[in-house]
């Protein structure tokens, strides 16, 4: 049975009499993707600062790999790697001093670096950036050299927070491309938050965070069963017997140039209905719910805000 | 350990690296020590190696404020993100202070030391004894200040009032401190701030070192102004090192601590996007 590599326990962290977290508990599994999902100013950050040792809680447990982030804090950050919104690599020094920095700050045995360097460089594939000093690459190559160190002393749990915000969508698709890749190679933990919903879709386990609460967690395909409905559009030649299907099975509709759009939360009545009418339905267009419906059903926000 | 020494490398590394920083660092002491050594010719006509008196002066004052200087580097770290890269590693926060105190010290010392080489072509005259002598004093004032200057870095919530800060603290430090002008010139008002700075200690000694003074009795140390009477309370040269190492170790104390407990993630500058 896989165990744990994240738990969190009523975790709850004020601000004077703000909680910024309110009570949160999950769990993520060992060896999975988590996405953890929230408007601005939901608590993401502070949760994964909590998680990272940078920043105190009120009240409550965290533990990574079993061990306690408050009081076994120099055993939580071997077990870590982390990405953090901004750009934290030492501008002026280039890709490889920053990782080799990296390796001296967690102590990875010395005869090892230069082959470690070498192949996250390779996973990230910035070969050829090695000796550029990190103000001059674009972006998306910092991120990458950023994921590289993240990764370079073999952490357990990788943090990746908001990771291809602010790049643009082919370098962002790389991104993912890689953190995938690691995922498959290395086995590790990756818990990350996006802005990004159908980043989400592709991870084992995502939870919503709402005004310092988690308002669902599940995988993306519960959640989006759970909290969005199915709107199926119909082109057809005879509407009015589909009408009085409608009526009769009681499933909401609306006329729509010149269609019909019936919303239902299962798909069962509509592949009945589809069945008994095939012979007069012109076209067909099944939306299934995104994690966007899901997000929008639960927040009452859209996330891009 | 390594953690230590990475530091200390990143951080000559990049001293190195900042080709216009560097100059100007290098271009800044020649300009000070040849102007100052100019104008203040004739102030210390009088004495036995005016050169000496001057050069010391100039010397522990270029160590002072590149020391204090130096420690700063660490905002900018601060604001550029780096830090949390720091904070979030598995290395103890003395070791982090250590790190950079040492950076900002070795930088500082050999600064001071470039400084006393090129005295030599003005007329300074030291024996290899006395050189190593205010060597060693370089460092530990080097090291006195960069505790004292990180530990400021650390309480500082901005870059700009810190800036600000460093500048009104040291210019009256310096001036009140016997590098320049000789505080038994100074009126007796002022007397109580000079006692209190600590920069008159490291001045005084390194004076002591730079002139040569071993020989002299303890009215003679305080008629130059190197040793200091205060109310019959004597403080020699000597015991400026003990000052020295004094408040060195209380501000080195309090950086750790200072450390331990500063929220860095909420000093950053310059963010991408909003933090919670």
């Amino acid at each position: 049975m896989p165990s744990n590599s994240i738990e969190v326990e009523h975790f709850t962290k004020k601000y004077g009499e703000f909680a910024a977290v309110d009570d949160i508990s999950f769990s993520v599994e060992e060896g999975s993707i988590f996405a953890f999902l929230g408007p601005n100013g939901a608590g993401k950050s502070t949760t994964i600062n909590t998680l990272c040792t940078i920043q105190d809680k009120t009240g409550g447990t965290l533990r990574i790999n079993g061990n306690d982030v408050t009081t076994r804090m120099a055993l939580v950050r071997k077990d870590i790697g982390i990405v953090f919104q901004e750009c934290t690599l030492d501008q002026k020094l280039t890709v490889r001093e920053n990782l080799k920095l990296h390796c001296d700050f967690y102590e990875v045995p010395r005869p090892e670096v230069a082959d470690r360097i070498r192949f996250v460089l390779a996973l990230v594939d910035i070969e050829e950036w090695k000796d550029a000093p990190v103000n001059a690459l674009s972006g998306g190559l910092k991120r990458r050299a950023e994921i590289a160190r993240g990764l370079v002393h073999f952490p357990k749990v990788l943090f990746l927070d908001e990771p291809t915000t602010g790049l643009d969508p082919q370098t962002r698709a790389s991104v993912w491309e890689y953190i995938q890749a690691i995922q498959k190679q290395k086995g590790i933990t990756i818990f990350l938050t996006t802005h990004y919903l159908e980043e989400a879709e592709i991870c084992d386990s995502v939870a919503i965070i709402d005004h310092g609460k988690i308002v669902a967690h599940d995988t993306p395909y519960e959640l989006k069963k759970r909290y969005t409905r199915t709107t199926t559009r119909i082109k057809t030649s005879d509407p009015s017997p589909i009408l009085r299907f409608c009526t009769e099975h009681s499933l909401e509709w609306t006329r729509e140039d010149g269609g019909l759009s019936i919303t239902t939360k299962e798909i069962g009545p509509v592949m009945d209905l589809v069945s008994l009418f095939k012979s007069s339905i012109l076209d067909l267009e099944i939306d299934k719910g995104t994690l966007d419906d899901v997000f929008l059903s639960l927040t009452g926000k859209e996330i891009r805000n | 350990m390594r953690a230590i020494q990475a530091i200390l490398v990143r951080n000559l590394i990049k001293l190195f690296r900042d080709k216009t920083r560097f100059f100007f660092t290098l271009f800044m002491s020649g300009l000070l020590l040849f102007t100052f050594s100019f104008v203040m010719k004739s102030a210390v006509a009088g004495l036995d190696h005016p050169m000496n008196y001057l050069i010391s002066g100039i010397v522990i004052m270029m160590v002072f404020q590149s020391a204090l200087n130096n420690s700063m580097n660490i905002l900018e770290d601060i604001s550029s993100g780096f830090m949390k890269e720091i904070l979030v590693a598995p290395i103890a926060r003395w070791q982090i202070a250590i790190g950079q105190i040492m950076s900002s010290t070795v930088i500082a010392v050999l600064q001071g030391i470039l400084v006393l080489v090129l005295g030599f072509f003005l007329g300074l005259r030291l024996d290899p004894f006395h050189f190593l002598l205010m060597t060693g004093l370089m460092v530990l004032v080097g090291l006195t200040f960069s505790s004292l200057g990180l530990f400021l870095a650390a309480l500082a919530k901005e870059s700009t009032t810190f800036q600000v800060l460093i500048t009104v603290v040291t210019m009256p430090l310096t001036f009140l401190s016997g590098a320049y002008i000789p505080t038994t010139v100074l009126p007796s008002v002022l007397r109580p701030v000079v006692y209190l700075n600590p920069l008159t200690y490291a001045t005084s000694m390194f004076r002591y070192a730079a002139l040569h003074m071993e020989s002299m009795s303890t009215a003679q140390l305080v008629k130059t102004g190197v040793a200091f009477d205060i109310h019959g309370f004597v403080i020699r040269p000597e015991h400026g090192a003990i000052i020295t190492l004094a408040i060195g170790a209380t501000f080195f104390a309090l950086c750790v601590r200072q450390f331990r407990k500063a929220d860095f993630s909420r000093v950053t500058v310059f963010k991408r996007g909003g933090h919670r």
